[in-house]
């Protein structure tokens, strides 16, 4: 029974690990740039959906106001420090710095804002009720499954079937390609911040009513999502996100046999076994040189 | 006041010891290491460990700590002849994040989170050094001397071989050069020279524990290596000065409110690497459009 | 007893006013330091610690206790070590205090080693772990510390409560580490078992599978041994998760966020006991004035940095009046001659390692306050 339990944790864990790792992989994917500050984009979300809730402006506007907040702040970031960067060459190396100082910057303008302590979305939704005898789950577990199921199905019809779906791909591939082909890098690229960002939402707010926000979790969130993006393959969405669920799993069932502090060890343990013995990840196409 | 200062030129020399060995494989040899910390917690540790249960002497405790560092090195050695790029990045991460666990675990050794308090001062020939106007010149001359084995290791053969490795492995390879053994020996060197700081800064501090070898330490010696300038040999210590310098310098800053300062100091850190990287990316050192940096 | 009180503190007025008389005392101004988390994951507790050792410099500069105004310098120590050492020496060295108000078990062991070489008073306040006893005689400690928490709880929770198997959730450091000693030996005289511990990490921020293994151990009553964000995450997400029975923790806990959250209903929890009731004069002025001032309750904490503060004004107030110059070492001198305090919470004397003895309270969180169930005295 345990098991089963930690099982379904396991899931809902590994959802939302696997909404913010795909938002990361399709962004590094497609423009190859190292958005640590994706972590930044998740604690926005997170943090608008909390002022709009407690302001009692209701779930609608919230989940629009984290939105918002998370496509702008990723345009941004793309305009202003990403594009102005690369145009003189700088590396993945230079992107990373920046981003990571970005997060730095919005981990403590948060903590000003909202305080630095921790706070929660309320929601009766998180309380689970026993589905059977010593199996307990709570709404917002499904919650997590189904929208991750929603957001995935959405994005895979989006990537096989539209014009610009296909031109992120080819991104991904080939960015002279797309330039031979007449599309505008400098767009696509765009689209996929603002693709990438959409997807930290419903990860963002499920967070802030199951395990709490502060502002100092982004790095986590990022962490956990680069570890997902490699293990599932570089430039491959649905690697990223089953290595995201294995993740998770692997997280939540690692407590069956070891103390709940390695339980972080094994995620990068096993992030590091695939670098040594299979750095295409799950699903990855090429190579890593 | 001059004991304040003391402490910061200390500090100042530690990080230098740290970004200068960083640049050492990032700068020369194109391997980007997010766990540089680990060397310097294994060396901090081992160095400590060394004095507290053999001998406080420093020719004891250094080469201690300097060839655990250098035996663990070899498990960054691994992933580094693999893959480079984002990849190895990833891979150093894993290793960052392993070694913390591993610090705060092991605790007949670590501490754990509680860490190892009163460790004794260095012993050099006798002498207990402890008081900063002492500690600052058992410093520097770590940090000259580190850099002199740098600056010897740059300019040789072994440099040039290191730099042809990171400008294209394969060409390097067909030129003939053993490329893995070339790469290993410069991150054990890289790693054996941080542990150095490592055992100093247990000693001055007298008290270690895991939170000063995690992620966090490791992203900041990058950043003094890069806001300093890649590839330079002044850069990781006009990067570290900077940086160590620049949260002392806004606490002196009366009108800022007190219970913001923290926050304050962050958020000018992470805007500075920031703006640094946006209008500068070879760092301060380099020069505008620096070709190691602009590596990929 | 009271009455050689009265004397004493007549003395010290008549030899203040002698002191003064004679022109020996030359007016100064007095700062001290304060290494609290005023940024980071603990800065929560950094407004904490401030509001009760503000209000202590309120009182002081207003009674005109010290020859000079009385200020603190206030460092971010962020709830780490190396902040907190850098910090230490920015007071030691740069604003030459001769006192320093410390927080958190780790900050507190990182700068001892400064206090003891320079001669500088260390006072925990809010740090709980048992080690911070034995830091050297210039390390006090005004806080009751854990191991004497559990003591008081256990016994009386098995007795009274029925409640018999525990299953303990402690943070994986010394602190975590030593309740878990003191929860064994406690439940094991007093009747009690301990059927399973969870530890987890600093960082962790995920408890539902923590939970399911509290469930599948089936206990009587959970005891929390961790802080901060963390203690409040642990609350909330194992009553989420479906774990319903008797949560047990200590005063860590209580703070204004955590006694807020609908989760903590119920919780019983340990503290030094303040009797805030008390007719006792510094007692009654600090509750007062502490309402007056923040709109709010005082706590342990508040408490114990505003005592931190007083203990000071005392210490320095007595070295002023002899004509001695106010430094950490005539500050531990005086504290080892004067034995006993008159401060919040009544009249309280110190260990000799430096720890004061405070009763400790058995307290249960009901509608958003805290209950006293009994108190228990040592």
């Amino acid at each position: 029974m345990l098991a089963l339990q930690l099982t379904i944790t396991g899931l809902q864990t590994g959802a939302l690990y696997a909404l913010t790792a795909v938002g990361f992989s399709l962004i590094f994917g497609s423009t190859r740039i190292f958005h640590f500050a994706h972590g930044a984009t998740f604690i926005i979300a997170a943090y608008l959906f909390y002022f709009m809730d407690i302001s009692g402006y209701g779930l609608f506007l919230g989940i629009v106001a984290a939105t918002a907040g998370a496509i702008a702040f990723g345009l941004l970031l793309n305009r202003f420090v990403y594009v102005p960067i690369q145009r003189d060459e700088g590396s993945f190396f230079t992107v990373f710095v920046a981003s990571f100082g970005i997060g730095i910057v919005v981990e403590n303008v948060v903590g000003m804002i909202f305080g630095r302590g921790f706070v929660t979305i309320q929601t009766p939704l998180s309380f689970s009720t026993e589905v059977m005898d010593g199996l307990f789950i709570a709404p917002l577990s499904w919650i997590s499954i189904l929208c991750a199921a929603a957001f995935f199905g959405i994005l895979w019809c989006f990537l096989k079937f539209s014009h610009m779906g296909m031109s992120l791909r080819a991104l991904a591939d080939n960015p002279e390609l797309v330039r031979v082909f007449g599309l505008n890098p400098r767009f696509i690229s765009a689209c996929a911040f603002t693709i990438g960002s959409i997807l930290v939402v419903p990860a963002a707010i499920i967070s802030g009513a199951t395990s709490g926000l502060n502002p100092a979790m982004g790095h986590h969130v990022m962490l956990i999502s680069l570890a997902a993006t490699i293990v599932g393959g570089i430039g491959s969405v649905t690697g990223t996100l089953l290595a995201g669920l294995v993740l998770g799993l692997a997280e939540s069932l690692a407590l069956l046999y070891v103390d709940s502090q390695w339980t972080e060890a094994v995620t990068f343990a096993i992030l590091f076994l695939f670098i040594m013995l299979r750095p295409s990840g799950l699903l990855g196409r090429s190579a890593a040189h | 006041m001059e004991a304040y200062l003391l402490n910061l030129v200390i500090l100042i020399s530690i990080y230098s010891i740290l970004a200068s060995t960083l640049n050492f494989i990032m700068g020369y040899a194109g391997i980007y290491s997010l766990a540089h910390a680990v060397f310097f917690g294994v060396g901090a540790y081992a160095g400590t460990y060394a004095a507290m249960h053999v001998n406080a002497s420093i020719f004891i405790s250094l080469p201690v700590a300097m060839v655990a560092g250098a035996v663990l090195s070899l498990i960054l050695a691994l992933p580094a002849l693999r893959v480079r790029g984002e990849y190895f990045v990833a891979a150093s991460l894993g290793l960052q994040v392993l070694a913390v666990t591993i610090f705060s675990e092991w605790k007949s050794v670590t501490g754990g989170i509680g860490g190892l308090v009163g460790i004794p001062p260095v012993n050099v020939a006798g002498l207990d050094i402890f008081k900063p106007g002492q500690f600052v010149f058992l410093t520097l001359a770590a940090l000259v001397i580190v850099l002199i084995i740098i600056n010897r290791l740059v300019h040789s053969s072994f440099g040039r071989s290191l730099r042809a490795i990171r400008d294209s492995e394969s060409a390097a390879a067909a030129f003939g050069k053993n490329v893995p053994l070339i790469k290993t020996i410069s991150v054990v060197i890289s790693a054996a020279l941080a542990a150095v700081a490592g055992v100093m800064y247990a000693s001055y501090l007298s008290f270690i524990n895991v939170e000063s070898f995690k992620l966090d330490t490791s992203v900041l010696i990058m950043a003094m290596v890069i806001i300093g300038g890649t590839g330079t040999q002044a850069g990781p210590i006009v990067g570290a000065a900077l940086l160590l310098l620049l949260p002392s310098l806004i606490s002196y800053l009366d009108f800022l409110p007190q219970t913001e300062i923290g926050a304050i100091q962050q958020i000018i850190y992470g805007l500075g690497m920031a703006l640094l990287m946006i209008y500068r990316p070879g760092g301060i050192i380099g020069r505008k459009k620096h070709s190691s940096a602009g590596k990929e | 007893m009271k009455k050689i009180r009265n004397l004493l503190a007549t003395l010290s007025v008549a030899a203040c006013a002698f002191a003064f008389g004679s022109g020996s005392a030359a007016a100064q101004d007095h700062t001290i330091g304060a290494l609290f988390p005023l940024s980071g994951p603990n800065a929560v507790y950094g407004d904490v610690f401030m509001s009760g050792s503000d209000l202590a410099v309120e009182h002081i500069n207003a009674d005109k206790m010290l020859s000079g105004p009385l200020s603190i310098a206030y460092e971010d120590s962020q709830g780490k070590p190396q902040p907190a050492v850098v910090g230490m020496t920015k007071l030691v060295n740069v604003t030459h205090v001769p006192y320093v108000l410390s927080a958190f078990t780790g900050v507190s062991k990182a700068i001892s080693t400064l206090a003891m070489r320079n001669e500088v008073v260390a006072v925990n306040g809010g740090g709980v772990g048992p080690d911070l006893a034995s830091l050297g005689k210039y390390f006090w400690n005004v806080i009751p510390l854990v191991n004497l928490e559990v003591r008081a709880a256990m016994p009386y929770l098995v007795k009274e409560k029925g409640i018999k198997r525990v299953v303990l959730i402690y943070i994986d450091d010394p602190f975590g580490n030593s309740i878990l000693d003191e929860l064994k030996s406690t439940l094991d005289k007093a009747g009690g078992e301990l059927v399973d511990t969870l530890s987890v990490p600093v960082t962790a921020q995920q408890f539902s599978g923590i939970a399911a293994k509290v469930r599948a151990a089936k206990p009587d009553a959970v005891y929390i041994a961790s802080y901060g964000a963390q203690q409040i995450q642990i609350v909330k997400q194992l009553r989420d998760n479906g774990v319903s029975q008797q949560f047990i923790t200590y005063s860590g806990y209580l703070v204004p966020d955590a006694l807020a959250l609908p989760e903590s209903e119920g919780l019983i929890a340990t503290g030094q006991g303040v009797n805030y009731k008390s007719d006792d004069p510094v007692t009654k002025r600090f509750v007062t004035d502490y309402e007056a001032k923040y709109k709010r309750a005082p706590t342990a904490y508040n408490v114990n940095y505003y005592n931190a503060v007083l203990i000071y004004g005392i210490l320095a107030h007595a070295l002023e009046a002899e004509g001695k110059e106010v430094t950490g070492a005539n500050l531990l001198a005086k504290r080892e001659e004067m034995k006993s305090f008159n401060l919040v919470g009544g009249t309280v004397s110190f260990q000799s390692n430096g720890t004061l003895l405070f009763p400790i309270q058995v307290k249960v969180v009901k509608n958003g306050k805290t209950e006293v169930l009994t108190t228990v005295s040592f």
